[in-house]
């Protein structure tokens, strides 16, 4: 069972707010470790000098949006693996379509509660303890 | 003039002149935001700021919060052209009208200013607080709006919208 506390999560959106929201969320499931960025393009810089497990990403950004986002973290030799959860509008079933065809691991919709944040989670690390 | 009322769960946003956005509110909050250069603009209208720390929180249970209903209203606004860092706002709402309820209007203009302040959203016209509810009226082509006291009490409890979300059988499932 791996420990939440050990996982490196870097979060990705435009909305500061947003971002806080989730940060608070993931720490109430336990992670110690969880850094973030506003815009895709720092998120890449960031995640490729120092490496994270877990990339949680808005897809819907100006400049580089998640699939972009998404695109060049899978075509990375050194981060291609990277566990990647998209989070997205309610209407954007094609992009979710085109997020799995990229090798996405999960997605979750907004707005989404802290439970179903720690289920999309769990379901590619296994259970957290 | 073309006319949209949204209540609350709702958000309009315009690019084109001769439209008015409007809203009724109580304690709940209205953003209207605008991009003076695109003339886009926008009015959203919500009934809490942000959730605290509940654990059995539902999807529903977070539409009805500002930091959704402010997301969604930012990303309609750039879809039609506007750009972040050009967005100005108006506040409206947050009145303590309803005794019992203590200052849940308070808390929620509370976090309208905390929300376009770390947004880095200027703040043009803000009317929050006080115990009446507020008609307001959205230019959005323009970015001017008003507020004016209603005299009537608000019909209550104001209806709510059709759910936003797509029903679960709906998602697709990757996992």
């Amino acid at each position: 069972m791996p420990a939440a506390a050990a996982i490196k999560v870097m979060v990705v959106d435009d909305q500061t707010s947003m971002r806080a929201m989730i940060r608070r969320a993931l720490q109430d499931i336990g992670f110690k470790d969880v850094r973030d960025k506003p815009t895709a393009a720092e998120a890449l810089a960031a995640v490729k000098s120092d490496r994270v497990h877990l990339i949680i990403s808005d897809y819907n950004m100006p400049d580089m949006d998640g699939l972009q986002f998404l695109e060049e973290v899978r075509s990375d030799g050194v981060i291609g693996k990277t566990v990647f959860i998209m989070l997205t509008g309610s209407s954007d079933r094609e992009v979710v379509q085109r997020a799995a065809a990229l090798g996405v691991n999960n997605y979750l919709v907004k707005p989404f509660a802290p439970a179903a944040l720690k289920d999309k989670i769990e379901r590619v690390f296994g259970a957290l303890s | 003039m073309q006319r949209i009322a949204i209540i609350q769960g709702q958000n309009a946003v315009v690019a084109e002149p001769n439209w008015l956005i409007t809203t009724l509110l109580g304690s709940c909050i209205a953003v209207c935001l605008y991009d003076p250069v695109a003339r886009v603009g926008g009015m959203n209208h919500f009934l809490l700021g942000e959730p605290g720390r509940e654990r059995n929180l539902t999807p529903q249970d977070m539409q009805r919060y500002g930091v959704h209903a402010m997301e969604l209203l930012i990303n309609g606004m750039m879809s039609k052209g506007a750009t972040r860092q050009r967005l100005r706002a108006h506040l409206y709402g947050g009145a303590n009208i309803i005794a019992g309820l203590g200052s849940i209007g308070s808390s929620n203009a509370g976090f309208a200013r905390r929300f376009v302040e770390t947004e880095g959203i200027a703040i043009g016209h803000a009317d929050v607080g006080g115990n009446r509810a507020r008609k307001v009226e959205f230019l959005p082509y323009e970015g001017r709006a008003r507020s004016s006291t209603v005299t009537d009490p608000l019909p209550l409890p104001l209806p709510s919208p059709k759910p936003l979300l797509p029903a679960v059988a709906g998602e697709l499932e990757l996992f």
